[in-house]
């Protein structure tokens, strides 16, 4: 049971800077405003309230971005390049869009991540503020491209509207010419996504085994994952780090299928209705789990079930982060991930 | 990465931390504007003198949150009004008086200035899309479709652009054959071929004419003008988007109002009208006497055809009962309106009402800056602004014509889409007009000086207008007008208390309200802390 709403807020607060604690509480606020009890949501208010920013493609810090609309599917997906240093100054007629003609290189390799965003497979949107200003920096990180797709959400699209559209995201991205890069050209594809995106990513990642599709790794950022079964975490941290357990189920009731349980595949993986990912040609995998969230029991066995499947995984337990440490710069952690992912990309 | 920002503050108390950066207590005073650039990035302007601030409101709603039913908590989300997001320390605050608490006094906002949001001058905006700068080297990426002619199309057309920005006629022909030839293979009816012809077209003209004075579009008569606006307004939402914000903003102004004057800067055919009309006549309370003031271009050969869209007006008006004058005023540009032409009354409330005009003031001699001071001096209740979300008022040619190319694919694509009207032909036409203007005229002739929302945000505050925020309900109502629309793919955006519309995540029109700031008086510039 949440504890009273004082103790709560203090604990926050000795946690995370005064910045974070800012904007996750404000994030946490307006989501309890949207939620509806009856399991509909105010799209129009979170459309409204959400900070969105618009493709920019001059540089900024040395990255640009661009918005594609797949025309087969009506999706979005905006693409985030490191401005080459020779073209910050010269003015060539065409010089962006002849970019698009050629591969990334043709000598090194240059790491393309698909991005799906976080939000509870129901929040944001891939031209959110707080996922622009993420996926520019994990660009200028990797100095390669990041594709941010801008999935279908709930509940107005419930499983598995999510992983058809990370699916067709993942054809799209390998079928561009202009993302092939290495002597022998292909597109050196990486999945990555947090919450509701690490969901996205596991699942896209598993299609693509299955169908014979390149995926070089998957980066999991607090990934969501669930079952039916109450975990030590989600009693313990209950109500504590700005998440409570009844917000997840709800959000998992606007995911799944009407009349579904937490127990479904899409949920719990490595529960009772999950697949067996043994002899599968999985791409190794960097799990990222926030100590203070209370979802880590399930993302620990998410963990744990990639390898007795005999998969390579690496875990990172970050244990004084709290879930959202990855939005501002200014924490410890925020650090300590950006070099295990930029590591992960080059190895 | 470097060393952790400066501005971590570590909670006072606390036993944190890793961070190297001083705490709140000892950190120098900022100046009362400074914006912090960590809650920026992630499309919040919270004042950094005032984050603790906030981080005490966000507690007090959250506890204020606790008290109330999960029920009340949403109906939080259905009644109340929201306004600028962005300006968490107001949105919190707004909230707070909805459930009723009493906060402590206001943070940021000047009590002494009530239903006021000014700007702050100059705000130091990290990586936020910033507006590309004059000269500034723009990458412009037009995704072209998966057949290499299409590349090639937009690769020529730029290298053409250039050649004539550069003067070099003779390539700049030669270059037009190419893309005639192009243009021959490329899918003409839609994409890139589409829009593509309307920009080899428009350059070759300005190739053919710059020996002589500069293009001059030739004039349509008035009876084309209206209809391809028409065929315009049918085709895709823009104009219809404009008018219902427009009216829905100029509604809530009149609110409580029993004279109200608006001054419509295009009648055109008075599309806008009928609906605020029958708004009004719907007021709890009763209609007020409404004037109307439609300033359009002299009609030819006698015809009256303000006059005829103000009786046509004035019939519906009288059919549900509001009481209604209209008043035409002829004028071939805006700037030749003076202001004793509109007999505004000191009694009644003003709108003034500019749907993709103003824009025509930035031409030479800058009539914009003597047309807003007698809009000021009006002392309108609301001055409502919508105009098309682009620069295409660059100086630099290059520049324009790639800004240009860009939105125009971009609305051209979202036309496409739109399955309602099959026959696209003359509303394209209107549409083609404009890019016309935009790539062949200088001087006087050009017109179309599309500027960005932020510079028209800069230029109108400098004017001495104020932001009227367009809030939730705004919002939600643009969004249901554009369910109407078979076409997905349409956004309404929510800007910093202004609306857009556009296609995916482009926006395309953006839509505005204001209101005059009295005389500078001792109130204006003590707007930071009460």
């Amino acid at each position: 049971m949440a504890g009273s709403n004082e103790i709560n807020a203090n604990e926050a607060k000795k946690v995370v800077p005064l910045h974070t604690w800012i904007l996750i509480s404000n994030f946490k606020l307006a989501y309890n405003m949207l939620r509806r009890p009856d399991g509909t949501f105010n799209r129009e208010l979170a459309e409204f309230l959400d900070r969105k920013v618009a493709a920019n493609t001059v540089p900024v810090d040395g990255v640009y971005s661009f918005d594609v609309v797949d025309r087969a599917t009506s999706l979005l997906n905006r693409i985030y390049r490191c401005s080459p240093p020779e073209n910050e100054f010269s003015r060539q007629p065409g010089a962006g869009i002849l970019e698009l003609e050629k591969p990334l290189s043709t000598t090194e390799i240059v790491p393309v991540i698909i991005f799906f965003h976080g939000g509870s497979f129901t929040h944001s949107s891939a031209n959110s503020a707080i996922y622009d200003t993420f996926c520019r920096r994990l660009t200028g990180l990797i100095k390669g491209v990041v594709v941010s797709v801008n999935y279908r959400r709930s509940p107005e699209h419930r499983y598995p509207c999510a992983y058809e559209d990370g699916w067709e995201a993942l054809k799209w991205v390998h079928s561009r010419s202009w993302l092939l890069s290495g002597k022998d050209p292909k597109v050196h594809v990486y999945l990555a996504g947090d919450s509701s995106g690490g969901n996205i990513a596991h699942h896209v990642a598993v299609r693509a085994a299955e169908s014979g599709v390149e995926v070089l790794g998957n980066i999991l950022l607090h990934p969501l994952f669930g079952g039916e079964e109450r975990k030590e975490s989600e009693s313990k941290l209950d109500g504590k780090y700005f998440v409570r357990v009844q917000d997840r189920d709800w959000y998992w009731r606007a995911f799944l299928p009407e009349g579904e349980d937490r127990d479904h595949p899409a949920c719990n993986i490595f529960g009772p209705r999950g697949i067996n990912l043994e002899g599968v040609k999985f791409p190794k995998s960097l799990v990222v789990v926030a100590g203070l969230d209370l979802v880590q029991d399930w993302q620990l066995a998410y963990v744990e079930g990639l390898e007795n499947a005999g998969q390579d995984v690496k875990l990172l337990f970050l244990k004084k982060a709290t879930i959202g440490f990855y939005f501002l710069p200014n924490n410890e952690h925020f650090y300590t991930l950006m070099e295990e992912i930029k590591s992960f990309v080059s190895s | 990465m470097g060393p952790y920002d400066s501005s971590i503050s570590a909670p006072a108390g606390s036993s944190s931390t890793s961070s190297s950066a001083c705490s709140s207590s000892t950190k120098p005073r900022q100046p009362p504007d400074q914006m912090d650039h960590l809650l920026a990035g992630a499309g919040y302007k919270v004042r950094s003198n005032d984050l603790h601030q906030v981080a005490e409101r966000l507690e007090h709603l959250e506890t204020a949150m606790v008290k109330s039913s999960p029920v009340e908590i949403s109906e939080l989300g259905h009644d109340a009004v929201h306004y600028n997001p962005t300006d968490l320390a107001s949105w919190v605050d707004s909230l707070l008086t909805e459930l009723n608490t009493n906060p402590p006094a206001a943070v940021g906002v000047p009590t002494d200035l009530p239903d006021l949001h000014p700007f702050p001058a100059d705000i130091n905006m990290y990586s936020n899309n910033p507006p590309p700068l004059h000269g500034e080297f723009s990458q412009q990426v037009v995704t072209p479709l998966e057949e290499d002619v299409s590349i090639r199309l937009v690769h020529v057309l730029m290298t053409c652009a250039e050649a004539v920005q550069r003067g070099d006629l003779s390539l700049a022909s030669l270059l037009i054959d190419d893309l005639q030839a192009l243009l021959g293979r490329v899918n003409s009816v839609c994409g890139i071929g589409k829009v593509g012809s309307f920009f080899v077209d428009a350059l070759s003209r300005r190739i053919v004419n710059s020996s002589q004075n500069g293009v001059v579009q030739d004039d349509l008569s008035a009876y084309e003008n209206e209809m391809l606006y028409h065929h315009y307004y049918e085709a895709c939402p823009y104009l219809k988007f404009a008018h219902f914000t427009a009216n829905q903003a100029i509604l809530e102004a009149f609110d409580g109002q029993d004279c109200v004057h608006v001054i419509d800067f295009n009648l055109m055919q008075g599309l806008q009208w009928p609906a605020l009309i029958q708004a009004l006549a719907l007021r709890p309370g009763g209609p007020p006497l409404l004037r109307l003031t439609g300033i359009g271009p002299p009609s030819p050969d006698g015809r009256d055809s303000l006059r005829e869209i103000g009786l046509k007006l004035a019939e519906l008006a009288r059919s549900v009962n509001v009481r209604f004058a209209f008043r035409g005023v002829a004028a071939s540009r805006l700037e030749d309106v003076k202001p004793w032409m509109l007999q505004v009354s000191p009694k009644e409330a003003v709108a003034v009402n500019s749907i993709m005009q103003l824009h025509k003031l930035l031409g030479p001699g800058q009539p914009i800056d003597v047309v807003l001071d007698w809009i000021h001096d009006l002392n309108p209740k609301i001055v409502m602004v919508v105009e098309q979300e682009s620069n295409h008022n660059q100086s630099v040619f290059l520049d324009r014509f790639t800004e240009a190319l860009y939105y125009y694919s971009t609305m051209f694509d979202s036309l496409d889409a739109c399955t309602a009207q099959p026959v696209k032909s003359l509303a394209e036409l209107y549409i083609q007009r404009e890019i016309c203007n935009v790539v062949c005229c200088e001087g006087s002739a050009r017109v179309e000086r599309h500027e960005l929302l932020a510079t028209w945000r800069d230029r109108l505050t400098n004017a001495g207008f104020a932001p009227l925020h367009l809030g939730s309900n705004a919002f939600k109502q643009a969004r249901m007008l554009l369910t109407l629309f078979s076409a997905e793919g349409y956004s309404v955006e929510e800007n910093e208390g202004c609306l857009t519309l556009g296609w995916h995540s482009r926006p395309l029109i953006a839509a505005s309200a204001w209101q005059a700031v009295p005389e500078p008086s001792a109130t204006m510039g003590q707007i930071n802390h009460p």
